[in-house]
């Protein structure tokens, strides 16, 4: 789908392979794992923790012009949940070819309700619009 | 204690160039990971930040 996951952490690379290759859940992964030693990526980001001096979940979709598209972060405690990930990858996918439409928020898949040339006709009216 | 939301990007910016040293698990070698290059291969990227290694969640 023309997409790459990076996995950020202030681990060295050294220790991501050492993780990778300990621990069983990580067997298959495909992904790049990088090192941010600094932390420097997780503060422009807005993750970095200066209590704890670790970085937060977060996550960030970049198009390939390089424009931030979508950023979610959770606290430490919770675990991301990797089909909403994808439903706001494929959502910014088919506006990007779409860019006349866009994805409401029960928006799934290809084929799924849009609403088309959203302007002052729609205003009030997405009920409808939704419905139509 | 230093806000570091607010100095940091907002969605809709375009993310500075940077490069981050990498462990690639498909090849079991070290690489790079390059925005520019990213671009250059009109590639999306996913960046998943996380506290730390063997960790849990």
């Amino acid at each position: 789908m023309g997409v790459d996951i990076v996995t950020v952490s202030r681990d060295t690379k050294f220790v991501h392979l050492a993780w990778q290759q300990d621990e069983k859940e990580l067997a298959n992964v495909k992904y790049s794992m990088a090192s941010d030693v600094k932390g420097d990526q997780a503060r422009l980001f807005g993750v970095y923790d200066d209590g704890i001096g670790l970085a937060l979940r977060g996550t960030f979709l970049i198009n390939p012009e390089g424009r931030l598209m979508n950023a979610e972060v959770n606290f430490l405690n919770v675990g991301r949940n990797i089909d909403e990930l994808m439903r706001k990858f494929k959502a910014n996918l088919y506006v990007a070819k779409k860019p006349n439409e866009v994805c409401p928020s029960k928006w799934k898949d290809e084929g799924d309700k849009t609403l088309v040339n959203p302007g002052a006709k729609m205003v009030g009216k997405v009920h409808e619009a939704l419905k139509g | 204690m230093p806000d570091t939301a607010t100095a940091s990007l907002r969605v809709g910016q375009q993310v500075p160039d940077f490069e981050l040293e990498t462990y690639e698990p498909t090849k079991g070698d070290f690489g790079k990971f390059s925005l520019a290059e990213q671009k250059k291969n009109k590639r999306w990227t996913i960046l998943f930040f996380y506290p730390a290694d063997f960790t849990f969640v």
